[in-house]
């Protein structure tokens, strides 16, 4: 049964997915038994994608069937599991850049992953961002930017958190259309995610869950 | 300076593929390409496409490897000119876009929970402005072509040789405010489903395809939105590099 859970999901059949879980849960077993089946279904998905069978539509597809599956099951959860959160994340793009489909991508998989995101949207200043650290808590913080103008925005960016104090205190990560590691040093983050799952592996690493 | 609005957009499926970055040899799953059937169908119905450009042919009165001057004292700076269009008497500046209402439709989807819906439709806007582009590349080739002149491809800001900065000056030349295109500080068109270019015309131009084009990018090896050529020799080659 479990495997069915896992495999239908995986192959990304949105209606056998929410029988199944549906089934489950009318069956009584733990809806957090089902919820974990689903994200090792992403597991599975996220592999598919780095491998090159599955696109970004795809990605985005499979979370809308694992956030319907979460819908199912939520009623049943105890208070307790329901708001429990793998960690924290601050996400935007940074300022002067209004692109804010990569960063919605990455943002909708990190949640469906299990974090709790603050989406700041597109042209974010630099102090909106160190606001949001301070007040949130959140040790991981993802900075998007899609043209090579957006570099020295992120760079200020990251900069402006450590004059705040804040940067032994959190990870850093950025991404967009032509990063490389040459950037990430230039910027000054932690990290760079070439697409939506590296980003995810990533915040599931720095929080050791990865 | 002129503007023209209403300007038919052909979408073909194809192409919107492409630019949901499915294009090439990509399965397409059933679900999804049903999905985007039912999009076209909503941005033709709810005429999320309001497709406009702005346009100035501009004389051509020094060209050097880094820069060209143009009539009125007006200076671009592009090295991909004199390289690449040593020949051309004029420049056709134009600004492009579709309009703000199919980006507002994005961000509905999004935020409603729908990112799936989201993203297709972004991707139908690019293909839109895609098809935007080659309109406009085809009437600037056919006012060219009435003067007995010929027309380049179009070179955008951004592409090696013509730097990004450059929007500012190329947003000064045309009527940009008239259909509704800024720049914010960083450069970028606003709306976002916009393009500028540059299109050369003289006696003899020389032009290139977009497969051209990606297959010189710094990022063809793992851009998901890049044309692939052809076979059967559809693409035309040019011995210039672009």
């Amino acid at each position: 049964m479990a495997g069915d859970l896992v495999n239908t999901l995986a192959d990304l059949k949105e209606q056998e997915v929410i029988k199944i879980a549906k089934d489950r849960l009318s069956a009584g077993e733990e809806p957090l038994k089902i919820l974990d089946d689903a994200r090792k279904a992403m597991g599975i998905v996220g592999k598919r994608f780095a491998d090159g069978q599955y696109f970004i539509p795809d990605l985005v597809y499979s979370g809308e069937i694992l956030k319907a599956v979460t819908e199912i099951v939520k009623p049943k959860l105890t208070k307790v599991a329901e708001t429990k959160r793998l960690g924290k994340v601050v996400f935007g793009t940074v300022a002067g850049d209004i692109h804010d489909i990569g960063k919605d991508i990455v943002v909708f998989m990190l949640d469906v992953s299990g974090f709790e995101v603050f989406d700041l949207g597109v042209d974010v200043p630099a102090q909106k961002f160190v606001d949001k650290i301070k007040e949130s808590g959140a040790p991981i913080v993802g900075l998007s930017g899609f043209l090579t103008l957006a570099f020295d925005s992120m760079k200020q960016t990251v900069e402006a958190i450590k004059d705040a104090g804040l940067r032994d205190k959190v990870k850093v990560m950025i991404g967009g259309g032509q990063i490389t590691d040459e950037v990430r040093k230039y910027t000054g983050a932690d990290a760079f995610g070439k697409d939506a799952m590296a980003g995810v592996s990533l915040a599931k690493k720095w929080i050791g869950a990865g | 300076m002129p503007v023209i609005r209403d300007i038919p957009l052909s979408l073909e499926i194809s192409e919107v593929l492409r630019r949901e970055g499915l294009g090439g040899y990509s399965k397409v799953r059933p679900e999804i390409k049903s999905l985007i059937t039912e999009l076209l169908a909503g941005v033709k119905k709810a005429h999320l496409l309001e497709p406009a450009v702005a346009y100035e042919i501009y004389s051509i009165t020094e060209m050097s490897q880094s820069q060209v001057s143009l009539e009125g004292n007006l200076v671009l700076q592009c090295s991909l000119l004199s390289s690449l269009l040593p020949q051309a008497k004029e420049l056709a500046i134009a600004v492009c876009t579709i309009g703000p209402r199919l980006e507002k439709q994005v961000t509905d989807y999004t935020n409603r929970g729908e990112p799936l819906r989201g993203i297709l439709l972004d991707g139908i806007g690019s293909a839109a402005v895609d098809s935007l582009t080659q309109e406009v590349c085809k009437f600037i080739t056919g006012e060219a072509s009435s003067r007995g002149y010929q027309a380049s491809s179009p070179i955008s800001p951004g592409m090696p040789g013509l730097p990004i900065t450059e929007q500012w000056q190329l947003l000064e030349m045309v009527p940009a405010r008239e259909i509704g295109v800024s720049l914010t500080p960083l450069a970028i068109m606003s709306p976002r489903k916009s393009t500028s270019m540059v299109i050369g015309i003289g006696p003899q131009m020389t032009t290139w395809t977009q497969a051209e084009v990606c297959g010189r990018c710094n990022l063809r090896r793992t851009c998901p939105y890049k044309v692939i050529p052809r076979r059967g020799g559809v693409v035309k080659r040019t011995d210039q590099r672009l």
